[in-house]
């Protein structure tokens, strides 16, 4: 005889889920065979029982006391780009802003080298930067060479785009407040941009 | 499914109209500013949500607090829906919090006879069930749920969901934060501690009709 059904193929077995060669151990175990017709008199006897329905007007009055409560709650709203610091703004508002932060080149550079932030004109064609290599001179310690298809990213579309198109999703941008934001940026929030860029642009080419 | 046009004016005074609505679409309306379709949510999910509370609490009063507990903690927790799971799976998994934070905090009202009573005097017109077998019924309707409610919490939430709203174990995991395994097992021993607690009572093994 084949072992003793476990607790999840007695629920299987019960629910006629088990498969035929283990749900035939029943036949020759008087012990299982019992136990399983107790588990399915136990299932009959509890799924009878029905929740009584109230009445038409509870549910009206109960809709009313959750708009009620709605209606005095915060607006909940997407918080993806809480961290970038502009909260509020539409997804694609705050993408094109990005891109084109990046793309007009206002990006405040830190430079390592003489450990100073100054506005630098970035390329729309600058190459990935790699924290490894120091002759780059884009020496965010926050963009490694994990975050270089972000950025070649960034600034290939960057290129596509301009401030008109921040303005046309009712965009504008505070000189220097997306830079910050950028620049500031770890390397999984940069990641995670890069991703919200990338929907974006497949979103809006579909 | 409750079905019906929705419609709101998007900027700048676009009137846009979706007959019949998605849940996703309704939460992407709730969190673009469009409180009103929050009402379409809580209509379609009210009923299910409520007989979720009632199975936790067994009584109306509590019931409806509970559920209505629940949808205040979904609109503002509505950001936080990744759309991974159903609405309703995440109402539920709300639910099952809401309520057993609520009956670990005290003792489940004991149900009355009266609304069986009433009750029954509703279903007296059902030519099958005579006036005896209806109160037989209601009696044991009772002691089910004063079972279920001696159940430990785990056993308890996996078998309301499994037995009365029918979700797959693996929705049911999903919701408790368990394993399929675990919530087979939870299932097992809920239908055998209810089993032990029915025969008590003197009710096991009645046979009682299928739903």
């Amino acid at each position: 005889m084949t072992s003793h059904l476990s607790g999840s193929e007695f629920v299987d077995l019960a629910e006629g889920t088990l498969t035929p060669a283990r749900a035939g151990h029943i036949e020759a175990c008087a012990a299982c065979r019992e136990q399983v017709e107790t588990l399915r008199s136990v299932l009959r006897d509890t799924s009878a029982v029905e929740v009584p329905d109230p009445s038409p007007l509870f549910w009206e009055h109960f809709s009313s006391r959750v708009r009620e409560e709605v209606a005095a709650a915060p607006r909940p709203r997407r918080s993806g780009w809480d961290w970038l610091g502009i909260r509020g703004l539409a997804p694609l508002g705050a993408v094109v802003a990005v891109v084109v932060a990046v793309g007009s080149g206002a990006l405040l550079i830190h430079d390592a080298r003489t450990g100073q932030i100054e506005p630098q004109r970035a390329q729309a064609t600058m190459p990935a930067p790699a924290a490894t290599d120091p002759d780059r001179g884009f020496l965010d310690p926050g963009l490694d060479s994990d975050n270089a298809e972000v950025w070649a990213m960034l600034t290939a579309v960057a290129e596509d785009v301009t401030i008109e198109d921040a303005h046309a999703v009712g965009m504008s941008v505070h000189p220097g407040a997306i830079d910050r934001a950028v620049q500031g940026m770890k390397p999984a929030e940069l990641n995670e941009l890069g991703r919200l860029l990338q929907n974006e642009l497949k979103r809006s080419t579909d | 499914m409750l079905t019906r046009a929705w419609t709101w004016t998007a900027d700048p005074g676009l009137k846009v109209t979706v007959t019949n609505p998605t849940d996703a679409d309704l939460v992407e309306s709730c969190l673009a500013g469009q409180r009103d379709a929050f009402d379409i949510l809580v209509e379609r999910h009210q009923r299910h949500v409520y007989q979720l509370c009632y199975r936790f609490v067994g009584n109306h009063e509590d019931a409806s607090d509970l559920a209505q507990d629940v949808f205040i903690r979904a609109y503002r927790g509505l950001k936080n829906f990744k759309g991974q799971a159903s609405l309703g799976t995440w109402l539920y998994r709300i639910g099952v919090n809401v309520c057993l934070n609520k009956v670990a905090a005290r003792t489940p009202k004991p149900e009355s006879l009266e609304p069986l009573l009433l009750r029954h005097d509703q279903r007296v017109a059902s030519p099958e069930e005579s006036a005896a077998e209806a109160l037989l019924r209601g009696e044991r309707a009772v002691q089910v749920r004063a079972a279920i409610a001696k159940l430990p919490k785990k056993q308890r939430a996996t078998l309301i969901l499994r037995v009365y709203h029918e979700l797959p174990h693996e929705e049911i995991a999903g919701i408790l934060g368990s394993s399929v395994g675990a919530v087979k097992a939870n299932f097992f021993h809920a239908l055998n501690n209810l089993k032990k607690r029915l025969r008590d009572a003197g009710t096991a093994g009645t046979g009682t009709e299928r739903r």
